[in-house]
């Protein structure tokens, strides 16, 4: 593992980034390491550019651990560009970020001198002479070779002939060396954030009627749908906002558990939670506005009918089931409604796992039973299994009679023992009880799963529980 | 036939961890169980494989010597469980005869060698075709499949039966009896078992993870659902399979069919040496006797005839005639070449007249007198063990011609298996129970120290985890079991088993991940414990450098030498120069302990090398022989010899310890007092001897403790004596230094010395040429030539070659010119293009491009190291002229070979400093004639007071000083009590010794410094030896960066220093360490 960045404290005891991680704790034997998440880091960015929106329109990533802010024309709502400055400086010394920044007359000149810069100079275009050759940030081997011949600033280039620089280190060196000076234009990649999908109608007369406003949503989850599929994009989550003429608001919103662009099925969800309101849409004086809001949006592409027709039945068949759990949802709760998957492990009540419908991954295939065997689990298992009394071959044969809530069952016929050892690495000292499962049937044809919680070498005197009955 | 279950029951389908990442427990460990259960028997067959079954029969034979009362009558059968790459279901197979085990082993090389490394296709035709002789236990219950078996080997097919406890085993077994009796194949009582006992089922867990790249928490069905497949005992099998008793009787059955032991494989070495028209026994004698006549002359003195004539019965008894002479068919081979290839023996067979009179070693055992004949010892039953090295550069082409000779069905390599090593295992571990990746990290990487067999709770408390926590402790005790474990097996660095008859019939042969090598699949220890040979043929890079001198000196008129008996080695010029400690580059004293032993050693002949070899070592360190050796060879204390209490003779050690002034020293003066002073007898000591070689087996050394140190004592040896005889020994163990091994080595250490005495320029050549070997990078080597007296000169494209080279100066005396090859990233054949196209002198970078038509990247790299001088351009314009020079040449400007380039005006670039020039040389060529970086720092450091090491090595015994330097070396040898730096500077190097108590305080300094200031005590030691005990470092690597260089400056450091390069002990490597990382020249870590 090697550090992806460092403070300025552990640089100043020389840790530096690429460093195998060893190494460091090798020198510094208390070190705080945390691991290094890059998704976290653009996202952090990605918040300070909204923030910074505040100065300017015209706010650029330059990832992974910087802004750029297009302020020509916007510097005098602050006062003056120090005035920014200041305020740039004050506002993110708050959330404990340091700035280093640069006033430049082209993006790319800002930029380098906010990364490069180490001598101070009267203006800025000495400032850019000074700055060193790395700033054209070439590759590493044609930096060093600027180098090697002795060319170790900006201005040390500039002063040579454009062409020789061309001949030897690109067209592309050149072209950044321009760029720097001012001589070429650098352009800037604002950033722009998606927003959400909005549509709102506002009425000259407040509408007074609950149907009437029912069919403006409507008509508004038409325009948001469209929207969606313009943008390739499905809406899990709508919400409906009321604004009623004498100020009061209300909102009801409606989740899916997959995107969805089926105006049906949004309006349909909106029935159900509007038909269940404990304290139904009242619209007083009338409602002089409403507007429809799509806050979560989800990938999803346009769906094609298969060309011979038809075979889309199954996937109609899952639709209607995820139709039928979002009404269910909608009208219960979202905990409510729960789906239930299979889990890996060898432990009968842990082998499925119960969901809440609208969050659960996609159905996983249940492990197919073997042709010709019976089953070996019954449809429902007692939670917890339950004690019963048993008399059993010792120490590890079939039970012969047990007792189970008060009645007396002779075993006639069974199977097993099926073993299932514990999860050892579950508990503390690596062991754990090992059941012998045994299905029995008793003198009335009926079926029970019963297990015995120990192995005699594990335990001086196991106990027996029912864990299930068979159909 | 009875009905009794006390018939006994033998499990034969039991698997151990030789089918990687399957079976959990090594197969000693099964067999013990199936002895403590009571077993009538036990058959391992691993997966594909039959690399474990020698464990487990060495492991028996052992029991019947140990306990014969109790495995009386426990038989073990070896075989393999075939798993088919078809879908067949697995067979497990076990041969009846020899025969039949021939067609196993043939069966498994065929599905080896048609697959990649490591991986073994088989299908069911295979097996139907190499069937005979072979007992199959087949585990499906595919009707088809029996009938199939059966037809083939009609009544030695078994269908296998087991309980395990899925639920519906009642039901099964009925079937699978149907099934039996319809295929008229009986059932046979099985486990089918992975692990010796129940409590291996979390290991279990834990490599059915590794394998399967999961965790135990998400490996889910994965896992098997119990711990039922464990070895069970006679009665506890006879009840579970109550209603099917036949079923347990039919293992003892099976059991009796077999009568193949490992025993019956004996196999014969290649007979090709011994040419048309003679016996081998008479020819390997006619071989001997020339070669006798003509160096010591007829007639014979009966001294030598003596020897020899011992030496031959005892190898015409033995039967070890042909292996004598196929390694006197190597030697001859190397020594035939043109080139010859340099090569020497080494090992017990240094001790042999018959091997120094075939040319195998070059120690005259009648010249040096050798302690003892250890060479094949009438006690030991046990073949010789003959090591030859090679030139490191050249060994392949010996192998290539043992394969061709002995063509690949006859000759293969030993395989080595690969143990867990700790760090890969805590990874490992620590990712099946689930831990985070910087957990395993961080408890795995430790920059110095390192890991013996166990992970001790320290380095827990060490990486900031608290031992006592459940899921570390977990994490410990998983490390703790999996690190006995094996994980693969890989070719060993060069052991070659040759047979006469097919190699492939007497052991499994693999594929290597080296294209055109096969190894078989056992290992050294497998090869000794059933009596096979193997020669071994190892690279020693010392041996490339000084035939690389020789030929040097051959092209300058110096002289035609060769490794044999030429030299003599009693030149005191040549001990005069060592005595100074000089012996940079020297084979085997070159390191910063060796230099500073040297001085007070003070060799003077040949035996005191042997000496100087084997004493700074871990032996003689822990077991606290140096000192008492050093001051009874300089005469400060008498020499006396520990005497036993009457009536035993108080002159016994003497005939051992004589020669040594009563030190051991030795491995064999060692053994030797094992048998004298504590009794032992000949195999006990021989025991001891290898429990000292079989690193493996660290633990057996202990059992001979109390043996050892209560003999000594009870025959009146002083306890503290005894004491350290001990410690010595398993200080061997760690690496031992028998006095052949130091007898080989020290000719190496006197040639060397020799040459670099003599003709210190083409030694230079000669080392820098074989790089990369040795403690000391190019920057040092260079250095130390200079040092010398010899002129050196910079890379040129106008004068050097590939290599470094020589060159006549005016006065007559040799110069060494440095070759491209110490241009960093530049390539051979770019060297070869301009050495061609050189008719003559290349006037400018592009002629240069032009002509030898370089790309523009070798171009680049030649203006960097600055090499283009002799063209009147120094490192920037050179650099500015070869960046314009573009790939590839126009046609047109070719043919007429005219420089395309138009003329540019002057780029006017600035000149260049010198300080930069020292740095860059650095990056490009990692050494610089033109001066060293503190030159440019001195007057900011004598302004500090900072001495140079010229002023330190002045300075008064005592005085404290500071000095600064570039690092070298830094090391924490032995205990870790002090840790040894080197620090160089534009005058010398000086050595700095800081205690680990103050190492904490100071940490980041030591590891993280390449400029480092030191500040301590001067100390001289009488024989002139100047150590700095530091009590303050200083990290001053920042004063590098203000000299202004565009990078790093990040010189070499010695590939002794421990920071950069870890070490790791002896018995480190051997047990954990790729055959290929292993160097074939074990390194002492340093002691003093």
């Amino acid at each position: 593992m090697r550090i992806a960045s460092v403070g300025a404290k552990a640089e100043g005891v020389g840790l530096r980034v690429g460093m195998p991680l060893a190494d460091a704790r090798a020198q510094i034997g208390e070190l705080s390491v945390v691991p290094f998440d890059p998704v976290l880091d653009q996202d952090w960015l990605d918040r300070l550019a909204q923030g910074c929106a505040r100065y300017s329109p015209l706010v650029a990533l330059d990832a992974p651990d910087g802004l750029i802010l297009d302020i020509a024309g916007t510097e005098h709502l602050y006062g003056g560009e120090a005035e920014l400055v200041r305020d740039v400086e004050m506002r993110l010394a708050r959330l404990g970020m340091t700035l280093r920044h640069a006033l430049g007359p082209t993006a790319d000149a800002a930029r380098a001198l906010a990364r490069y810069q180490t001598r101070p100079a009267p203006d800025e275009g000495q400032a850019i002479r000074r700055l060193p050759v790395a700033a054209l940030e070439l590759e590493a081997e044609a930096t060093t070779a600027l180098v090697r011949a002795g060319l170790k600033t900006i201005g040390d280039l500039a002063s040579r002939p454009m062409a020789n620089i061309a001949a030897r280190f690109g067209a592309d060196a050149a072209m950044a060396l321009r760029r720097l000076l001012g001589d070429a234009p650098s352009p800037l990649a604002p950033r722009i954030a998606l927003p959400p999908v909005v549509a709102d109608r506002r009425f000259a007369e407040p509408l007074g009627s609950t149907p009437h406003a029912t069919k403006v949503l409507a008509e508004l989850v038409d325009e948001a749908i469209e929207e969606l599929g313009e943008r390739g994009k499905g809406g899990r989550h709508f919400r409906a906002t009321f604004f009623r003429s004498d100020g009061l608001a209300r909102s009801i919103a409606i989740e899916t558990g997959h995107p969805t662009r089926d105006t049906g099925l949004v309006m349909r969800l909106f029935a159900e939670r509007m038909d269940s309101l404990a304290d139904p849409l009242d619209p007083g004086f009338g409602f002089d506005m409403i507007r429809l809001a799509v806050p979560r949006l989800e990938a999803l592409g346009a769906s094609q009918l298969k060309l011979e027709g038809g075979a889309v039945r199954a996937a109609n068949e899952v639709a209607a089931i995820d139709e039928l759990a979002d009404r269910l949802a909608t009208r219960l709760g979202r905990g409510r409604v729960r789906r239930l998957r299979p889990a890996d492990t060898h432990i009968p009540e842990q082998a499925q796992l119960a969901l809440p419908a609208a969050d659960a991954p996609p159905p996983l295939p249940w492990p197919a039973p073997e042709a010709g065997e019976p089953a070996t689990r019954p449809f429902h298992l007692f939670d917890p299994p339950q004690p019963i009394e048993v008399i059993a071959e010792v120490p590890d044969g079939p039970p012969h009679h047990f007792r189970w809530r008060r009645q007396a069952h002779a075993v006639r016929r069974y199977e097993g023992p099926e073993r299932i050892a514990a999860e050892w690495w579950r508990r503390r000292d690596n062991g754990g009880l090992t059941r012998d499962y045994y299905r029995v049937e008793d003198a009335q044809g009926r079926r029970f799963w019963l297990f015995r919680h120990g192995l005699y070498d594990e335990k001086p005197d196991p106990r027996w529980y029912i864990h299930g009955v068979f159909a | 036939m009875s009905e009794d279950p006390e018939t006994g029951f033998a499990e034969l389908v039991a698997a151990t961890n030789y089918s990687f990442l399957r079976g959990a427990s090594h197969p000693a460990e099964m067999v013990a169980e199936a002895i403590a259960l009571g077993m009538t028997g036990i058959g391992i067959a691993d997966r594909n494989s039959v690399a474990g079954v020698v464990r487990a029969w060495a492991f028996l034979k052992e029991q019947q010597v140990k306990r014969p009362e109790v495995v009386e009558g426990f038989r073990l059968v070896v075989g393999a469980r075939l798993v088919f790459a078809d879908g067949t279901p697995d067979i497990v197979a076990y041969p009846v005869s020899r025969h039949g085990w021939g067609r196993l082993t043939r069966l498994l090389s065929t599905g080896n060698l048609r697959a990649q490394k490591g991986d073994c296709i088989l299908e069911l035709q295979d097996l139907l075709g190499h069937c005979d002789d072979l007992l199959l236990i087949a585990t499906g219950g595919d009707e088809a499949l029996l009938r199939t078996l059966k037809q083939a080997r009609r009544k030695s097919v078994w269908l296998a039966a087991t309980m395990s406890r899925s639920g519906a085993d009642a039901r099964r077994l009925i079937e699978l009896e149907r099934l039996s009796a319809a295929t008229g194949v009986p059932l046979l009582a099985t486990s089918d078992a992975l692990y010796a006992r129940i409590a291996q089922r979390p290991l279990h867990d834990i490599i059915t993870s590794i394998r399967e790249g999961t965790t135990v928490q998400k490996a889910g069905k994965l896992l098997r659902a119990n711990g039922e497949r464990h070895l069970r005992s006679p009665a506890e099998m006879a009840r579970l399979f109550k209603n099917h008793p036949k079923t347990i009787e039919q293992s003892t059955k099976l059991l009796a069919c077999i009568q193949f032991d490992l025993e019956d494989l004996r196999y014969e070495y290649p007979h090709e040496p011994v040419p048309p028209g003679w016996k081998p026994f008479p020819y390997l004698h006619h071989l001997v006797k020339t070669a006798a006549e003509r160096r010591y002359g007829t007639p014979l003195q009966p001294k030598v005839r003596r020897l020899v004539g011992n030496e031959l019965r005892l190898i015409r008894r033995r039967g070890y005639v042909y292996y004598f002479l196929t390694v006197y068919d190597l030697v001859r081979f190397a020594r035939a070449q043109d080139p010859p290839i340099l090569c020497q023996g080494r090992g017990s067979a240094a001790n042999s007249i018959v091997c120094f009179l075939l040319g195998v070693t070059s120690v005259d055992p009648m010249k040096h007198d050798l302690l003892f004949s250890r060479f094949v010892s009438a006690e030991r039953d046990e073949p010789p063990d003959i090591d030859v090295d090679f030139e490191h550069e050249r060994r392949e082409e010996v192998i290539q011609y043992i394969y061709d000779r002995y063509t690949r069905d006859r000759a293969a390599i030993a395989a080595t298996v690969i143990h867990y090593r700790p760090r890969s295992t805590i990874r490992e571990v620590g990712k099946a129970l689930g831990f985070s990746e910087d957990v395993t990290a961080r408890l795995a990487d430790t920059s110095w120290g390192s890991w013996g067999d166990e992970v001790p709770v320290e380095r827990l408390i060490e990486a900031g985890l608290n031992p006592h926590n459940g899921e570390i402790e977990r994490l410990h005790r998983f490390v703790g079991e999996l690190l006995k474990a094996p994980r693969h097996l890989s070719q060993h660095v060069g052991g070659f088993v040759l047979t006469e008859g097919r190699l492939d019939e007497l052991v499994p042969i693999h594929n290597a991940a080296m294209e055109d090598r096969t190894f078989i699949e056992w290992d050294k220890d497998d090869i000794n414990a059933l009596g096979l040979m193997k020669v071994d043929v190892l690279a020693l890079g010392m041996l490339t450098c000084i035939r690389k001198c020789f030929d040097l000196m051959r092209a300058h008129d110096l002289g035609n030498h060769t490794l044999e008996v030429d030299i003599d080695c009693d030149d005191p010029e040549v001990y005069g120069m060592l005595q100074k400690g000089d012996s940079i580059g020297v084979f085997q004293v070159e390191s910063r302990a060796q230099i500073n032993m040297l001085p007070r050693l003070r060799p003077e002949v040949f035996y005191d090398l042997v000496v100087q070899v084997a004493i700074v070592r871990p032996g003689p360190i822990e077991g606290d022989m140096v000192h008492p050796y050093l001051r009874r060879r300089n005469k400060e204390e008498p020499v006396e010899f520990p005497e036993p209490s009457p009536p035993h003779p108080p002159d016994e050690l003497h005939d051992v310890l004589g020669k040594t002034f009563g030190v051991p020293l030795f491995q064999e003066q060692a053994m030797k007092l094992a048998m004298v002073a504590a009794d032992f007898t000949p195999e006990e000591a021989n025991g001891l001897r290898r429990a000292m070689a079989t690193f493996r087996n660290v633990g057996t050394i202990e059992n001979f403790r109390e043996k050892m140190i209560g003999g000594m004592v009870a025959r009146g040896y002083k306890q503290d004596f005894a004491e350290r005889c001990f410690k010595q020994i398993e200080g061997f163990g760690s690496y031992g230094f028998p006095e052949s091994h130091a007898q080989s080595f020290a000719r190496l250490v006197y040639v060397s010395s020799w040459i670099k005495h003599y003709h210190p320029a083409v030694f230079a050549c000669g080392i820098l040429n074989s790089q990369p070997m040795g403690f000391y990078a190019p920057a040092q080597l260079v250095r130390d030539a200079r040092e010398h007296g010899v002129e050196v000169r910079e890379v040129d494209v106008n004068d050097s070659h590939w290599d470094n080279s020589l060159e006549r100066r005016a006065d007559g005396s040799l110069a060494l010119r440095l070759g491209f090859r110490q241009v960093d990233g530049f390539r051979e054949e770019w060297a070869a293009q301009i050495v061609d196209a050189r008719s003559a002198p290349f006037a400018s970078v592009e002629e240069l491009a032009r002509r030898a038509g370089l790309p523009s990247r070798a171009l680049r790299l030649l203006a960097e190291a600055d090499a283009c001088r002799s063209m009147g351009l120094e490192r920037r314009p050179a650099l500015w002229d070869a960046r314009r020079v573009r790939q590839g040449v126009l046609p047109l400007f070719g043919a007429a070979e005219t420089d395309e380039l138009g003329a540019e005006e002057d780029a006017g670039l600035p000149p260049t400093p010198m300080v930069e020039h020292v740095l860059t040389d650095y990056q490009t060529t990692r050494l610089s004639l033109k001066g060293h970086p503190m030159a440019f720092l001195r007057r900011d450091f004598a302004r500090e007071g900072v001495l140079s090491a010229a002023e330190v090595a002045a300075a008064k015994n005592g005085s404290i000083v500071r000095t600064a330097g570039v690092v070298l070396i830094r090391q924490r040898p032995g205990k870790g009590n002090a840790i040894f730096i080197t620090l160089e500077d534009e005058g010398g190097v000086v050595n700095i010794l800081l205690w680990a108590r103050h190492f904490e305080r100071y940490r980041r300094a030591v590891m993280a410094s390449r400029l480092m200031l030191a500040e301590g005590e001067v100390q001289r030691s009488k024989e002139g030896v100047i150590h700095l005990m530091a009590t303050r470092i200083v990290d001053r690597t920042a004063m590098l960066d203000t000299l202004g260089s565009d990078r790093r400056f990040d010189p070499d450091v010695c590939r002794a220093d421990e920071v950069r390069h870890p070490q790791h002990p002896r018995g480190y490597a051997a047990k954990h360490g790729h055959p290929r990382d292993v160097r074939i020249l074990p390194k002492s870590r340093d002691f003093h």
